[in-house]
């Protein structure tokens, strides 16, 4: 007789369970937060970009109502250690710095003290009555200026401004530019900053009967950031705990130990009680992380029919005043090495990076860190084709690594399998019908309408083959999951990730659900607490999730069913594989009748036990990083751009890419156009701007623009699917959108003025409108 | 960032509001929808030592008809301008600009009168004023006075509106039935401040040959702009594209914009002449 | 200084009293308890802080608690109809408009505006009408679908 089929989550767009309290106002995100007798702390910042700081008056501000203490670096000696890049790192230059400014300021927002009071307005009132002494010093405006010895080296403990230099070849490059047709590209884009909606804050609390420190905090990353604060507070591990609260985004900036963390945490211990810091949006444009702030010169050899031989790629970073702990300087220059060639059958490389500080706020790593590499190679084959008179879909198409030539290795290292690239690129030339377009193009022109079509394809690490890390020089423990079923039959799921909308509580109770049999209501996700949680460094980060958070919690999940199925064995006398969980309830297979609740079996392990379980069924699982492992697409988008004004419209904006299979088709396309919009911004609206003294333009929303609804289309999107290579086939997907977008963009304004050569972003009406004369279009 | 501390208060009648006006004159802030000067208040870019909310100012509230044309309360809700149709019939360049500033909820608390008088460059109703010709009623303690839109606008962010003065209303002469209006602007996004707008009205005789031409510019200069020369030029002349291109032309020679994060002074300028040319043309009848 | 503030939220009478320069959002948040308004920029241009004001949405960073005396305010967490989801709200879930949910309030108000003004709005007049709130994380093509869907459910 036939049984009801266990019920199958996976695959549907199910019901958020986030959204209950999300819709109704229940979320409970930092500034949420109130805890007892709690203080709440503002950051007084440096005014000027560099200058040695001689002192702070802050006398008439501690006399002021309601202020309980003002911390400078005197009050954290002792309590905060120095900080530094990793002594291990190799190669990389590791100035000395301290939480808060002690000798000199190096930004604009560099942290000088933190004002504690009763009210947060009394801490503002006490931080305008601060006065700063300042000895001005040249900054270090721009890489060029970072790379003249002339000007002042940051620190003391450094000679020079340039932190780190790296250059290697892969195959033969020399042998392969020799007599080779060469194609350039040069890309100086700019700063852009992350604008989570919510800013980063939080509350510590520290017991001064037990010396235990509680903080609160947003972060993708809660283990990262204890260690780091252990370490910097020499405070016990068993006595540190970091709780993660609903986060309102971050998109990797919500990754660092953050300055401002390690002194918030000190505060508490200094000032007895809870001390809450939650930063204003001046303080998240200014002096929390930016990225992409890096200059890239390329060049393609190539033969008359397009197929790209080498590359050279000559990379410089701007990483700011500090680094971004934990990332060291050298963090991003192997990864945007080891990706540039992409999805391309290119087998020599020459690569040169070099990474320098300058007096602006701290490179943070930003959805699609890596994302340079596609953003220079992407144009450069749009040039190629332009110069050799070809169809770019052709010169992708010829040099686009096919399905049959892989498992493939890289140049650099990782190994290409189940690269769909090839399949995404037909299927999106044909959605666009490219010929349609090209008819259209030539009729416009002869109106004065200027329409441009653009490509990219792209290949994201998400999260990459086994060989990737190593390519890239890091390494990073398998992923962790806990299964633990509840005394009522209901499970959780204990996972390392730490969501801020990526919709884990949902995704994992799905797999979860359907592997063990229960409707998806009976179970629940935990995580971001790291009393509770398994031990990541990344947190949620880097288009891990779908993969490793996914398999680990399936194998927890499995292990968990596979010690109930053992136990209902012995209860029925009949074997476990004889058994299955549909719907709550164990049985024989198709035989519902002779069924046992779970929550009795559930019940039974936790009152009786079992050998070499603690209380109840609970088992952790781990998940390698598999075979394959890679999510990528093409993108293709039409534009408009108005020949007299230079204002860009996106009239169409297509994707086909592949992440495998969807666990949730939603959230998935949620990830696609959200990091599409983010680039989409980047290439027309977005910058992080500094003037030629590092003094900060873009602090408020009317000088940082965010796009809007109006400025993002509606975006077509469609899913291949690569065979799968290993048991779990899903993969990554949140970073390509803002990878690809950018790129393809450019590309299309480009082809819009019959090939133009655009070094620069955000493409401004007014660049774009000096483009147009120059196209003399 | 929160507000800094300052004494707030609240009157109930003009009257009221005009007494504490003259008694705080030079430290006070007026605070009437809120919209530009919260901001600087959350910012800290603004310390008034007091501030005098005329919300509950009701004789400044209204639209009434005046002289063929109409007057607006100084504390008229943005979004109630919006959907006069009294302001539409009379004003129509009025209706035409008011969809540009910010969004719904900013014109919800927004006034007509505090954004005149905050006098922002890039503010659409100041230059509908200066293009209309409005009279600007000043009130103090000491009595009323009308203000020409002309005299009123003394550059960025600042009016003549002495410190112990309030603008209680704004009278717009009618346009003749017949005129068309447009406002164009280019911002970086939907809502923004302009780069650089336009507005533009335009009338035409029983020949189809202009008989009255508006031109007005934002964000070219630290007030609105008024291309009287190009006015002239208009006048008379058939309402055709290259009459468009020639008196843009001569709007252009007349300012010379300066240069911000977001746009050269010589973009501006060649932009204000292209959407010199698209205002008038959607405004011609 | 402080001064008394009473005031609707969400049906039930409130008062308080408060600093003048409290803002409604922080008023709404700290004095009242309801978290469900959310600060993302303090200078105007987000939109998380939206609110109904007498009818009409406002961002309640630009106002004084002071100023909303007497007013009739709605927040996010008064759209729940008998402590369920709103039809609006079921919309957003079913069309998984969402994902961090720090911007969620400010378009929940938005929207609620929109449908009472428009009831029948068509996908670019949906678009206008959102484009003073910021998303960071959605691209906006689910918000608006939300939207739609709820208009066709009769929000």
């Amino acid at each position: 007789m036939s049984a009801p089929a266990a019920a199958r989550f996976v695959g549907t767009s199910v019901r958020r369970v986030e959204d209950d309290r999300i819709l109704s106002g229940r979320g409970r995100y930092i500034d949420d937060i109130r805890l007892p007798n709690m203080l709440h702390g503002v950051f007084l910042r440096s005014g000027i970009a560099h200058g040695r700081l001689t002192a702070v008056h802050a006398d008439a501000a501690r006399g002021l109502d309601g202020v309980a203490a003002i911390i400078t670096a005197v009050e954290l000696e002792g309590v905060a250690h120095p900080l530094s890049t990793r002594p291990d790192v190799p190669d990389v230059a590791r100035p000395v710095f301290t939480a808060l400014a002690s000798d000199r300021v190096r930004y604009v927002g560099d942290p000088i003290a933190l004002i504690l009071a009763e009210t947060r307005h009394q801490a503002e009132d006490a931080r305008d009555a601060i006065i700063v002494d300042y000895e001005p010093l040249e900054t270090v405006a721009s890489i060029e200026q970072a790379e003249d010895p002339a000007r002042p080296s940051l620190f003391d403990d450094t000679d020079s401004n340039l932190l780190y230099t790296e250059a290697t070849d892969y195959g033969d490059p020399d042998a392969a530019f020799a007599g080779a047709r060469v194609v350039r590209a040069s890309f100086a884009p700019q700063r852009v900053a992350h604008v989570p909606m919510e800013c980063r804050g939080g509350v510590a609390d520290h017991h001064p009967g037990t010396g235990e420190l509680v903080y609160y905090a947003t972060t993708q990353s809660p283990h990262a950031l204890k260690l780091g604060l252990s370490g910097v507070l020499s405070q016990p591990a068993e006595k540190l705990r970091v709780i993660t609260p609903d986060v309102g985004g971050a998109f990797g900036q919500k990754a660092m130990l953050n300055r401002e963390d390690i002194v918030v945490c000190a505060a508490s211990k200094l000032a007895g009680r809870p001390v809450k810091w939650v930063e204003d949006r001046i303080e998240n444009m200014t002096a929390a992380t930016h990225a992409r702030s890096e200059t890239v010169e390329i060049a393609a050899a190539v033969d008359d029919d397009g197929a790209i031989l080498a590359l050279d790629v000559n990379l410089k970073i701007d990483v700011g005043a500090y680094p971004a702990l934990p990332f060291p300087p050298s963090f991003l220059g192997p990864i945007v090495r080891t990706m540039v060639t992409g999805p391309y059958r290119i087998e020599h490389l020459r690569w040169a990076n070099t990474v320098f500080q300058t007096n602006k706020a701290s490179y943070g790593t930003y959805r699609g860190p890596w994302a340079v590499e596609s953003l220079v190679r992407e144009v450069l084959v749009d040039r190629i084709a332009h110069e050799l008179g070809l169809d770019p879909v052709e010169v992708r198409r010829r040099n686009l690594v096919r399905m049959d030539e892989q498992p493939r290795k890289m140049a650099t290292g990782p190994t290409l399998e189940g690269v769909m690239a090839l399949e995404t690129l037909e299927r999106a030339a044909e959605l666009i019908d490219q010929d349609a377009f090209r008819r259209e193009q030539i009729e416009a022109r002869a109106h004065g309408k200027l329409l441009g079509l653009g490509f990219a394809t792209y290949i994201e690490p998400a999260p990459g083959p086994p060989d990737f890390m190593a390519s890239v020089g890091m390494q990073l423990p398998d992923e962790r999951a806990v299964a633990r079923l509840e005394i009522d039959g209901h499970l959780t799921v204990i996972t390392a990730q730490a969501p801020h909308g990526q919709s884990h509580e949902t995704t994992l109770a799905q797999i979860a659900a359907t592997e063990f049999g229960v409707p998806l209501e009976h179970v629940r996700v935990v995580h971001g607490d790291t009393q509770q949680t398994p031990f990541s460094l990344i947190g949620t980060g880097g288009s891990r999730a779908a993969t490793m958070a996914s398999g680990a919690a399936l194998h927890a999940t499995r292990a968990v069913k596979g010690k109930v199925l053992e136990m209902a064995g012995d209860m029925l006398e009949i074997s476990p594989g004889d058994l299955e969980i549909v719907d709550a309830v164990v049985m024989p297979k198709g035989d519902a009748e002779r069924g046992i609740p779970l929550a009795q079996i559930a019940m039974a392990a936790y009152f009786m036990g079992r050998e070499g379980e603690d209380d109840g069924l609970r088992s952790s699982a781990t998940y390698q990083q598999p075979p394959g492992g890679w999510s990528g697409g093409t993108h293709a988008c039409i534009v408009e751009v108005d020949p007299q004004t230079g204002v860009v419209e996106i009239r169409r904006y297509v994707v086909v890419e592949d992440c495998g299979e969807l666990i949730h088709p939603a959230v998935v396309e949620g990830q696609i156009r959200g990091g599409i919009a983010q680039g989409i911004g980047i290439a027309l609206l977005e910058n992080a701007l500094y003037d030629e003294e590092a003094n900060f333009l873009a602090g408020t929303f009317m000088d940082y623009l965010v796009p809007t609804s109006m400025e993002i289309p509606s975006i077509e999107i469609e899913h291949l699917h690569s065979e799968a290579l290993a048991e779990v086939n899903y993969r990554g997907v949140g970073e390509g959108g803002t990878i690809a977008a950018p790129p393809v963009l450019v590309n299309a304004v480009a082809d819009a003025l019959g090939g133009a050569s655009i070094g620069v972003l955000p493409m401004t009406p007014e660049y774009v409108l000096a483009l147009v004369d120059e196209a003399g279009v | 960032m929160k507000p800094p501390a300052f004494r707030y208060l609240a009157p109930r009648s003009l009257e009221e509001a005009l007494a504490l006006r003259a008694e705080h004159a030079g430290d006070s802030a007026v605070l009437a929808g809120g919209q530009s000067l919260m901001p600087l208040l959350n910012l800290r870019m603004a310390f008034p030592g007091t501030l005098i909310d005329v919300g509950h100012v009701n004789e400044l509230v209204g639209i009434r008809e005046w002289d063929g044309g109409v007057a607006i309360g100084a504390m008229t809700r943005q979004r109630a301008a919006e959907r006069s149709t009294l302001i539409d019939e009379r004003a129509p360049l009025v209706a035409k600009a008011l969809p540009n500033i910010g969004h719904p909820a900013i014109r919800n608390r927004g006034t007509v009168g505090g954004s005149i008088a905050h006098a922002d460059p890039a503010a659409e109703l100041p230059a509908v004023a200066l293009a209309l010709d409005a009279e600007l009623v000043a009130a103090s303690s000491s009595g009323e006075r009308t203000i020409r839109a002309s005299d009123f606008f003394a550059g960025y962010l600042t009016t003549s509106l002495a410190p112990d003065e309030l603008l209680v209303e704004i009278r717009l002469p009618g346009l003749a039935a017949g005129h068309g209006s447009a406002f164009v602007e280019l911002a970086r996004r939907h809502g923004d401040f302009a780069l650089v707008g336009v507005g533009a009205a335009v009338a035409l005789d029983d020949a189809g040959a202009i008989a009255d031409a508006r031109l007005v510019f934002i964000g070219v200069a630290g007030a609105p702009v008024r291309a009287h020369a190009a006015e002239a030029l208009l006048r008379g002349a058939m309402p055709t594209d290259e009459a468009y291109a020639e008196a843009a032309e001569l709007a252009k020679d007349a300012i010379d914009p300066g240069s911000d994060a977001h746009a050269s002074g010589a973009y501006r300028r060649r932009v204000a002449g292209v959407l010199a040319q698209r205002a008038l043309r959607e405004a011609t009848p | 200084m402080s001064v008394e503030v009473s005031l609707t939220v969400n049906g039930v009478e409130r008062s308080a009293a408060v600093e003048e320069r409290r803002t409604l959002a922080d008023f709404l948040r700290e004095e009242l308890g309801l978290t469900g308004t959310h600060l993302g920029c303090e200078h105007g241009i987000c939109g998380s802080c939206t609110v109904i004001v007498d009818g009409v949405s406002a961002r309640s960073c630009l106002m004084l608690a002071v100023q909303a005396d007497g007013a009739e305010v709605t927040t996010i967490e008064g759209l729940l109809e008998d402590g369920e989801l709103g039809v609006l709200q079921q919309a957003c879930r079913d069309s998984h408009a969402f994902q961090c949910g720090y911007c969620t309030p400010g378009f929940l108000m938005t929207a609620t505006e929109l449908l009472v003004e428009n009831p029948k709005p068509s996908e670019s007049e949906v678009r206008e009408a959102i484009s003073g709130n910021l998303c960071r994380c959605t691209g906006y093509e689910s918000i608006v679908q939300a939207i739609l869907l709820a208009s066709e459910r009769g929000a």
